[in-house]
């Protein structure tokens, strides 16, 4: 287990230091394929778990390219007219796959055989499906094609409708309202897995599978179980794995949580740090009336949102930890011009600056260190450790961990850490965010 | 002479509307009794069901799961059921009914409602029974007054981690107003989508006294459903549609889950303005496609279908097999007829 997370780990730095020799930095947003013409292939791959584990997975592949879990993230403009064409390329005795997309308006599917819930695509042939992105949001799609199988095989995906007027950079919103305006934004779609099933359908003993009998063992965040989760988005080494979840944020931004459950638990999902502002379910903000904004709007520090739907969560974090988080020998100022005891550029908690740290930390020998430890309590300082010690941490930001509050979703077949988990880090101002 | 006759078959009338206002008092007699039920894979599994019967048990229904609709008036603010325990061996056991979401019934004489205890084994006192109880052959009557509008489900007070999971539940509404769920909720039409499972080992081990400390079955701690029921059936190539009304029309669904486990019930290509729940009216309603429908609650969502058609409603938590079945379970078909010409829409939100 240790040899295999630091192996995965290594990942993680190269991204780092990329960063700190000022790469072309990106923002941070959400990795996905933006049109209104889709070509998806529904084939079968394997996806790697970090236990060691390799599992079956059907999935959808972006054209025909290698099948990926969760399916393409579709990033979407509101108002368009959408058109998905599913070609089925599963192995023989998978039968029928097709594509729901609930919350979609005006939806015709075209093509194909019908089936119980919609028009399929049959071994080899298509199926092609339009709908109308009526209203931005977060959503689902998911096969809906003996659903108790194929959405567990990996059949899922993440929808992303931008409403009118947004802008990648100037104009940064959830929805058709300013008060879903957002400076960072992660995708948390949940799923989880119970890999007796994959096995009996890769040994092709599909007469074996028992949907009563379900009984998952691996969680996981955009398809990966942790600490997958934190590696970038595309290392070689998980192909069909493609997305990361590494939420990254500064102090007083708002950083937009898209949640989608695309499996069939519930999983209650925990940020650290600071509640998130629900500000809409099934891509519907929760407002009083139309155009209010989300004046229903509630803080949750845990969220479950029921499979199949979604939920957007605001999340803000500054500190009041009781010390100057930028430390009280260098001089830094606290100016709040605005009254909002937060520094008006960097966003400090004012009635803690200057303050101490209020204990004399230990001796670095007696002391053991996390991986995450950047050798200093205050946030964009680093501080020498011994060696092979740290190293995650480059920039000195503040992390708290991002995980499902069923506790035995953390965990990789029975070994623990692993599972719905990832870690979110407050960057200093001067880190730009990466990722994916 | 024809226009008095008139006029007293109005005065009846007119009485009569007025003792509804006043008299206030909705009856029912339900009997609880052992049925077997038959799955579409052809396994019987044997049953505690409710059946409606006429007034004194004159003459009842079949039972069935879930128990017979109950549809309080609105204008009656209290209601009583006379439950008869025609529960038969070899297990029987004393039942009761309790209505989740509305005050605890009296039994007509006593001024409050009173637990039952018994002595376990240690000679401890353990509640049995949130309520009163009607032991086996005999009758027993449950008040509720005031009865709150709203949409809820009736259900065995006795033994409940036994009972309601054998059956011994129904769908109970009251309209706050003729043709209004709640007050300001106008609708034209209704369904009713009531879930719940069953594990027929379960089932076995109670009737054939298997079930309990010492027994073969110890406790619902292995419970395992393998049937997915909505209306008391799981989907089977027997399945036809509901009647849901026609597009424009703002079609009320109340939405039970007597099961143990929740379910996330989706209804293909249509948000669902989630209302109430429990009975309880929202401030706001949500807008939602995959709503929660927890064990043991209800909710009421309201649809207006822009469309004709024929629409799939399934358990997005995938209780969709029968055993280990495909296709099955939670999944069931609501029928939207053409709007007829010239009736008035009420468009959506």
């Amino acid at each position: 287990m240790r040899s295999i997370m630091t192996q995965r780990f290594r990942w993680f730095p190269v991204m780092a230091i990329l960063l700190l020799l000022g790469a072309s930095p990106a923002l941070a947003a959400i990795q996905g394929v933006t049109g209104t013409t889709f070509n998806l292939t529904a084939k079968a791959d394997h996806i790697s778990t970090p236990d060691g584990n390799s599992i079956l997975i059907w999935g959808y592949a972006l054209n025909n390219g290698r099948m990926q879990y969760p399916g393409p993230t579709l990033i979407l403009n509101q108002g368009d007219t959408i058109s998905i064409t599913l070609t089925n390329n599963l192995p023989p005795g998978a039968g029928n796959v097709s594509i729901l997309a609930p919350g979609q308006s005006g939806g015709t599917a075209t093509g194909g055989v019908q089936g119980l819930i919609t028009r399929e695509a049959p071994p080899g042939g298509s199926v092609t499906y339009t709908f109308v992105a009526a209203q931005p949001g977060t959503y689902a799609y998911y096969s809906g094609t003996r659903p108790e199988l194929q959405v567990e095989m990996g059949l899922v995906g993440a929808i992303i409708v931008r409403p009118a007027g947004f802008n990648e950079t100037s104009n940064k919103i959830a929805y058709g309202h300013p008060e879903s305006r957002y400076d960072d934004e992660f995708l948390f779609l949940l799923s989880e897995m119970d890999p007796n099933i994959h096995e009996f359908v890769e040994a092709g003993l599909m007469n074996m599978i028992d949907n009563t009998k379900y009984w998952p063992v691996y969680w996981f965040i955009n398809g990966r179980a942790a600490p997958d989760t934190m590696l970038d988005a595309n290392v070689p080494f998980l192909p069909t794995q493609p997305y990361n979840c590494l939420p990254t944020t500064h102090p007083g931004e708002r950083l937009l949580m898209r949640i989608v459950n695309a499996s069939r638990d519930l999983h209650p999902y925990h940020t650290h740090g600071n509640h998130h502002k629900v500000i809409a379910l099934d891509g519907r903000l929760l407002e009083s009336a139309p155009g209010a904004g989300p004046d229903l709007a509630y803080a949750a520090f845990t969220t479950s949102v029921p499979p199949g739907g979604t939920a957007d969560g605001i999340f803000y974090w500054i500190a009041k930890a009781g010390w100057d988080i930028y430390g009280t020998d260098n001089g830094h100022d606290c100016v709040d011009a605005d009254g909002d005891d937060l520094d008006d550029a960097t966003h400090e908690y004012c009635p803690d600056h200057g303050k101490p740290f209020p204990v004399n930390l230990p001796h670095k020998n007696d002391t053991t260190f996390g991986a995450f430890w950047g050798g200093s309590p205050f946030l964009g300082t680093a501080e020498p450790l011994p060696p092979g010690e740290g190293g995650f941490n480059p920039n000195g930001a503040y992390f708290f961990m991002w995980h499902s509050h069923s506790e035995k979703e953390l965990t990789n077949f029975d070994i623990f850490p692993g599972g719905m988990l990832t870690m979110m880090f407050v960057e200093p101002l001067s880190a730009p965010l990466v990722n994916p | 002479m024809r226009k008095k006759i008139l006029q007293i078959i109005l005065i009846i009338i007119i009485a009569v509307f007025c003792l509804a206002g006043v008299s206030s008092a909705a009856e029912f007699w339900l009997r609880a009794g052992t049925f077997i039920k038959t799955m579409p894979d052809g396994v019987q599994v044997p049953m505690w069901g409710f059946a409606r019967c006429t007034a004194n048990f004159a003459s009842c229904g079949a039972l069935r799961v879930p128990g017979p609709p109950l549809i309080v008036p609105p204008g009656d603010n209290s209601l009583t059921i006379h439950l008869r325990n025609n529960l038969v061996g070899p297990y029987t056991e004393p039942v009761s009914l309790v209505i989740p979401g509305q005050a605890m019934p009296t039994d007509g004489i006593a001024s409050s409602p009173a637990p039952v205890k018994v002595p376990d084994a240690n000679g401890n006192l353990r509640v049995r029974s949130l309520v009163h109880e009607t032991l086996v052959g005999s009758d027993g009557v449950y008040v509720w007054n005031p009865l709150k509008p709203g949409t809820y489900m009736y259900e065995s007070g006795t033994h409940q981690a036994v009972q309601v999971q054998m059956g011994l539940y129904g769908p109970l509404k009251r309209d706050a107003a003729p043709g209004q769920a709640y007050s300001g909720i106008p609708f034209d039409r209704e369904v009713v989508l009531f879930f719940s499972e069953i594990d027929p080992a379960l089932h076995n081990a109670v009737v054939t006294d298997n079930y309990g400390p010492g027994k073969s079955m110890t406790s619902t701690m292995y419970y395992e459903p393998k049937y997915f029921l909505i209306n008391g059936q799981p989907y089977s190539s027997a399945t036809s549609a509901i009647p849901a009304g026609n597009a424009g029309q703002r079609v009320l669904i109340r939405f039970l889950n007597a099961g143990l486990e929740s379910r996330v019930p989706v209804m293909d290509r249509h948000y669902m303005s989630v209302l109430a729940e429990d009975g309880n009216l929202f401030a706001h309603p949500k807008e939602q496609y995959a709503p929660l429908l927890a064990a043991g609650k209800t909710l009421d969502a309201m649809i207006t279908p822009q469309a004709q058609g024929t629409y799939a409603v399934y358990d997005r938590m995938l209780g969709l097999t029968n055993a280990a079945a495909s296709p099955g379970g939670m999944l069931a078909f609501l029928r939207i007829a053409t709007a007829p010409a010239g009736a008035a829409s009420h468009g959506q939100r």
